[in-house]
C-alpha cells in the first residue's frame, strides 16, 4: 500500500518527530574522508557507544558524548545547515569517525535526539566557527565512488586461526616480553648509575643543569623502553623549577630517592601491571576494560578540574579529576589521556562542577585512582553534599606515599579551612583547628582567599597543594 | 630510642645530608642511625640513604610558614541578591567574551538595574573601580583591603557623618556619601566640608562630583571655595563648572567676546520672525584650532551672555546640523556646566533635528526615564543602531520591543545575508540584550529564531540572559 494512504499517520509522525534538518546515509558517505572512517562510524553508529545524546528545538545542532579510546569520552557536535562539525578526539582526519557516527545516528533516527537546551560546549563551538562556507564541505573532501555504506556495514567474517600459528604467536609475544623487560632492567641500571652521579656530583650544579641532565638520561630511557619512566624524568625539572630556590635541594633529594624506589620495585616485581604502569607502559583501554579484577564503581561524580599540560616529549596529557560522591568506593578517580601536541588544542571534555552518574573501571592498583569512563548516565542534577574527609589530612598525606612511595600527585579533600599570605606573599591552606597548615603552589586571589573554605579538593605534590575546587558559604567554586 | 625521637633524630640529622649532598660529598656518614640499611657498597649506600631521605622528606616533612599568616577578612554580602544559580554560566561566558572592563562594567550595571549582583567567582571589581556600580562598594573595599597590608578594619553601616569618616573604607564612604546626597543634600555638603581638604585630590575629585547630584544654590558658597582655593587645578576645573551649571561662571571675558564673534544672532522668517544663532566659518584651520580652544574655556552663562541672550534662547535659536563642530562643543559646554533643565532641554532639541549621536554626548547628565525616552525616539524616528542606543539607554532602559525599530529590520537583514557569518553583529545582539526589557528580550529572542539563528547561538547570551532573568529592580 502506497505511503500516501496514511496521509493522517504521516501528518502524526511529522508532528512527534520534527526532524528540523534531515540528513540521509548519503550526506555522511559523502562526508567521510575515506572507506576505513565509514568503516569505523557504522561501528559506532550504535547506541551502546554514546551518552548524552540530544540536539537543538530547531533541529539543527546534533551532539552527543562517544567512548573513545582514551579515558576520557569525546564530545562530538555537528550543524545539520552545513555539516560543520568538531569533536574533542585527537584524529587527524576531518570529520573523524566519531562525527560521522553521530550523523549516522541521527540520518538513521538510531537514537532519537531529544531536544534540549544548547549545551556550553557546543555554543562555544558555535562562538568560534569561522564563516558558514568553511563549514560545507559536504561532498567535496573526497568523492563519493570511493566509499561504499554497504561495504562499511559489512562484518568482516571471522578468521579461523590455524592452532600452530597462535602458538607462535604467543611464543614470538613471551620473547618479546623478555627482551622488553631486559631493555628495561639495563636502563634502570643506566637509571641508578645517573643518580648516584647526581649525587657525587652535587646536587647544586645538577639543579643547575637539571634540563639538560634529565634530558639525556630520559633518550636513554625511552631507548630502553621505560617509556613512561622517561616521561616521568622530562617533566622531573619542571617540578623541580616550580619550587622555590630554597627547596630545591629537598626537592631533588625527594624526585631522585623516589627514582631509585621505583627502579627497585621494579626489579622486586617487573610483572606487577601497577609497577609496570609507573615504569613502561600502561594497559590498553581494552585491557583494563575485560579485566576481572579490575575495580568498578557506579557513583555519582563531580568533575573537580581538568588540567592540560603539554609536555617535553611532544605529547599533551589530559587529567580529569573527579570526586566520587557516594559514600563508598575511592574517593577520587582520575582520567588521563594523551595525544600530540601536534593534534591542536582539544576542546575540553567536561566541565568543572558538572556532575553525573557513571561507572568507572580502575586500573588495578593498591589504591585505584587511575580510571577510564565505562559507561555514562544522563546528566541529573544531584544535590549531594561534597563526603566528609575520609581520613585526617596528615593521613591522607603519607598513606599513599607508605604504599606507592614513587607517587608524584597525591589528591586531598581537606576539612574546613581557608586560604593566607605569609610575609612574602606565599599562600598557604590552613585548617580551621590551626593543626595544619600546608604551602599552596597556585595562586589565588578574589573569592578564594575571602571566605571560609568548607571543604577543599586538592592535589599534593612537590610538598605543596594544587587546590581543583572548594566548597564554600558562596558555593563550589574554583581557582582562577 | 622512641620512635618519636628517632624521627626527631632523623630531622636533625636530613639538613648535614643534603649539605654533603648539594656539594657532592658521601652523607652516609651523617646518618648512623640508618647505618644498618645501607650494606658494604658505599655507592649502594648513597642510593639506600637517598631513597630512605627522600621517603623521610616526602611523608614527614612539610614547610612551615616562616611569618605569621595573614587572613583576608570575608568576602561581604552585598544589598543585592547574587544572580541564580541556573544563570550563572550565561553570566560567566558574557564575562569570558568581553575582554574590555568597560563592556563588562556595562553587564553588571545591567544587572544592578535588574536587582542582582555577580557571583564574586565570576566578578568582583577591582579597588579603584570607579565604575562599578556602588552596590559593589563593598568588595572594592574587599579588594583594597587585599591588595594591602593593612589589617581590616569594622566596616560601618551608620550614615555617614562627619565624626565617622574613618570609618568608613573609600568606596564605601563614596558610596555613603552619594546615598546621603540623594537623601539630604545639605547634609552631604556639610560632611564634604569638614573632610574633603584631608583627602587626596583624586579622591577629593571622586567625592565633589557627587555635588551634581541634587545640585543647588546652597553648594555655591562651597564650590566658590574650592574653585578659588583648592590645590589640584582638576578639583578647581570641576567646582567651577559646577557653579557654571548654577549660573556662576567665571563671567564674561574676553575670550567669551572672542568665542561669540565666531557666531551671529540673526533674525529669518517674514511672518513669524524667530532668531537664529548661524556659526560664522572660521577661515583657517588656526581659527578652527582657536575657537575650539576657546569653547574648552568658556562657560554656557557667559557664552549666552556674549550673545545677548539666555542659555535657554541660545539653545533654541542654535543652528544645529550646519557646523557639526561648534554642535559638538556647545553640547560639550551644556553637558559640562548646563543646568539639568537645559541639558534636557539640549538633548530634545537634537533629538528633533536628527543629531542624535550627539544625545550620546548628554546622556551621563539625563535621568534614567529621559535616557531610555530618548533611546526609543532615536531608535524610532532616526533609525540609529542598537549600538548608539544603548549608549544614550545606559543600563537602566526596559525597552519594550526594539527589534520592530528600522536597527531591528537592518539587523535581521544583515544576519540572513547569503554571506553573513556567524561572528556577525555580535554587538548588535549584545546592546539589543542589554536596553531591551525582559518581555522585549523574549520577543527578540523567539523573532531571531524564527529569522534562522539557532538557539544555541551565543550572540543571543545577552538576550537569553535578560529574558530568564526576574527584573527586581528599581524602574525608572
Amino acid at each position: 500500500m502506497p505511503l500516501g494512504s496514511f496521509p493522517d499517520i504521516l501528518t502524526v509522525l511529522d508532528s512527534i518527530w520534527d526532524p528540523g534538518v534531515a540528513i540521509d546515509l548519503k550526506a555522511v558517505e559523502q562526508l567521510a574522508t575515506d572507506q576505513s572512517s565509514l568503516k569505523a562510524a557504522a561501528g559506532l553508529a550504535k547506541p551502546a557507544k554514546w551518552s548524552g545524546i540530544g540536539g537543538s528545538g530547531d533541529g539543527a545542532l546534533i551532539w552527543g558524548e562517544c567512548a573513545g579510546s582514551g579515558a576520557n569520552p569525546y564530545r562530538v557536535m555537528a550543524d545539520l545547515r552545513d555539516l560543520g562539525n568538531k569533536c574533542t578526539c585527537p584524529s587527524r582526519k576531518f570529520p573523524c569517525k566519531h562525527v560521522l557516527g553521530l550523523l549516522w545516528l541521527n540520518a538513521e533516527a538510531i537514537v532519537p535526539f531529544t531536544p534540549a537546551d544548547t549545551p556550553s560546549w557546543v555554543s562555544d563551538w558555535l562562538g568560534r566557527r569561522r564563516g558558514a562556507s568553511a563549514a560545507k564541505p559536504a561532498g567535496n573532501a573526497a568523492p563519493a565512488g570511493d566509499k561504499d555504506l554497504r561495504a562499511a556495514q559489512r562484518a568482516e567474517p571471522e578468521t579461523i586461526e590455524d592452532p600452530k600459528d597462535a602458538a607462535r604467536r604467543e611464543a614470538q609475544a613471551a620473547k618479546r616480553s623478555d627482551e622488553t623487560e631486559r631493555a628495561i632492567l639495563d636502563a634502570l641500571d643506566a637509571l641508578e648509575q645517573w643518580v648516584g652521579d647526581q649525587l657525587r656530583l652535587g646536587l647544586s650544579p645538577f639543579i643547575d643543569d637539571v634540563t639538560a641532565r634529565c634530558r639525556r638520561i630520559a633518550a636513554r630511557l625511552v631507548d630502553g623502553k621505560a617509556a613512561v619512566l622517561a616521561g616521568r624524568i622530562d617533566e622531573l625539572p619542571g617540578r623541580l623549577l616550580a619550587l622555590p630556590a630554597g627547596d630545591r635541594p629537598r626537592g631533588a633529594v625527594v624526585e631522585l630517592g623516589k627514582l631509585v624506589l621505583l627502579a627497585r620495585a621494579f626489579r622486586a616485581t617487573p610483572r606487577d601491571a601497577e609497577i609496570r604502569r609507573a615504569v613502561a607502559t600502561s594497559e590498553t583501554r581494552e585491557t583494563v576494560l575485560t579485566d576481572p579484577l579490575a575495580l568498578r564503581v557506579n557513583a555519582p561524580w563531580e568533575v573537580l578540574a581538568e588540567q592540560v599540560r603539554t609536555r617535553r616529549d611532544g605529547l599533551v596529557s589530559q587529567t580529569t579529576w573527579l570526586l566520587n560522591l557516594a559514600t563508598t568506593g575511592p574517593r577520587f578517580a582520575m582520567l588521563l589521556d594523551f595525544f600530540p601536541a601536534s593534534a591542536g588544542r582539544r576542546g575540553s571534555v567536561f566541565t568543572p562542577g558538572e556532575r553525573f552518574q557513571g561507572e568507572l573501571a580502575f586500573y588495578p592498583s593498591q589504591q585505584p585512582l587511575r580510571a577510564l569512563l565505562v559507561r555514562r548516565d544522563t546528566t541529573e542534577e544531584t544535590s549531594a553534599e561534597w563526603p566528609i574527609p575520609d581520613e585526617a589530612p596528615s593521613d591522607a598525606l603519607t598513606r599513599p606515599l607508605l604504599a606507592e612511595p614513587w607517587i608524584i600527585d597525591i589528591p586531598l579533600l581537606l576539612p574546613q579551612g581557608r586560604i593566607a599570605r605569609d610575609d612574602t606573599g606565599h599562600i598557604w591552606w590552613r585548617s580551621a583547628d590551626g593543626a595544619m597548615t600546608l604551602p599552596v603552589a597556585t595562586e589565588a586571589q578574589g573569592i578564594l582567599c575571602g571566605t571560609s573554605l568548607t571543604r577543599t579538593a586538592a592535589i599534593w605534590s612537590g610538598n605543596r597543594l594544587t587546590i581543583l575546587a572548594a566548597q564554600t558559604p558562596w558555593g563550589r567554586i574554583g581557582p582562577p | 630510642m622512641t620512635e618519636a625521637a628517632n624521627a626527631q633524630a632523623i630531622y636533625d640529622a636530613i639538613g648535614a645530608v643534603l649539605t654533603r649532598w648539594t656539594m657532592g660529598s658521601a652523607a652516609t656518614p651523617t646518618a648512623p642511625f640508618w647505618r644498618a640499611e645501607f650494606g658494604d657498597d658505599p655507592a649502594e649506600a648513597e642510593l639506600r640513604l637517598l631513597a630512605l631521605s627522600g621517603q623521610f622528606l616526602a611523608v614527614a616533612v612539610t614547610t612551615e610558614p616562616s611569618s605569621t599568616l595573614r587572613f583576608l577578612p570575608d568576602i561581604p554580602a552585598l544589598a543585592l541578591p547574587t544572580v541564580p544559580e541556573a544563570l550563572r554560566p550565561l553570566v560567566r561566558r558574557l564575562m569570558a567574551a568581553k575582554k574590555d572592563p568597560q563592556l563588562k562594567n556595562e553587564l553588571v550595571h545591567f544587572l544592578a538595574a535588574r536587582g542582582w549582583t555577580s557571583h564574586p567567582a565570576d566578578w568582583m571589581p577591582e579597588a579603584g573601580d570607579e565604575d562599578a556600580p556602588d552596590v559593589y562598594a563593598a568588595w572594592r573595599d574587599w579588594a583594597e583591603i587585599a591588595a594591602s597590608n593593612i589589617a581590616s578594619r569594622q566596616q560601618t553601616s551608620d550614615r555617614l557623618t562627619a565624626d565617622n569618616w574613618e570609618d568608613f573604607w573609600p568606596a564605601a564612604r563614596k558610596a555613603a556619601l552619594a546615598e546621603l546626597r540623594r537623601r539630604d543634600p545639605s547634609a552631604a555638603r556639610t560632611v564634604l566640608e569638614a573632610k574633603l581638604g584631608n583627602e587626596s585630590a583624586d579622591a577629593r575629585l571622586r567625592l565633589l562630583s557627587l555635588l551634581s547630584e541634587r545640585l543647588s544654590d546652597d553648594d555655591i558658597a562651597f564650590l566658590g571655595g574650592i574653585a578659588a582655593n583648592d590645590r589640584a587645578p582638576k578639583v578647581k576645573a570641576l567646582a567651577t563648572s559646577l557653579l557654571a551649571r548654577l549660573g556662576r561662571g567665571p563671567g564674561a571675558g574676553e575670550d567669551v567676546a572672542e568665542l561669540a564673534g565666531f557666531f551671529s544672532l540673526k533674525t529669518k522668517g517674514l511672518l513669524r520672525r524667530s532668531r537664529v544663532i548661524q556659526a560664522e566659518p572660521p577661515k583657517t584651520p588656526a581659527r578652527w584650532q582657536r575657537r575650539k580652544a576657546l569653547f574648552d574655556g568658556a562657560d554656557l552663562t557667559s557664552f549666552s551672555g556674549a550673545l545677548g541672550v539666555t542659555p535657554h534662547e541660545l539653545v533654541a535659536a542654535w543652528d544645529w546640523n550646519v557646523d557639526q563642530a561648534a554642535d559638538t562643543a556647545l553640547i560639550k559646554l551644556i553637558a559640562e556646566t548646563g543646568t539639568d533643565a537645559l541639558v534636557t532641554q539640549a538633548a530634545e532639541a537634537i533629538s528633533e533635528r536628527d543629531a542624535t549621536g550627539l544625545v550620546v554626548a548628554l546622556a551621563p547628565r539625563l535621568a534614567p526615564s529621559e535616557r531610555a525616552r530618548f533611546a526609543e525616539v532615536a531608535l524610532r524616528r532616526h533609525g540609529i543602531n542598537f549600538e548608539t542606543a544603548q549608549l544614550i539607554a545606559g543600563a537602566t532602559a526596559r525597552l519594550a520591543d526594539p527589534l520592530s525599530a528600522p536597527a531591528g529590520n537592518a539587523l535581521l537583514a544583515a544576519l540572513r545575508r547569503d554571506d553573513a557569518k556567524p561572528s556577525d553583529q555580535v554587538s548588535e545582539l549584545y546592546a539589543v540584550g542589554l536596553i531591551a526589557s525582559r518581555d522585549g528580550a523574549r520577543q527578540s529572542l523567539e523573532h531571531l529564531t524564527g529569522a534562522g539563528l539557532l538557539q544555541g547561538d551565543p550572540r543571543l547570551d545577552m538576550l537569553r540572559l535578560n529574558a530568564a532573568l526576574d527584573d527586581n529592580g528599581a524602574k525608572p
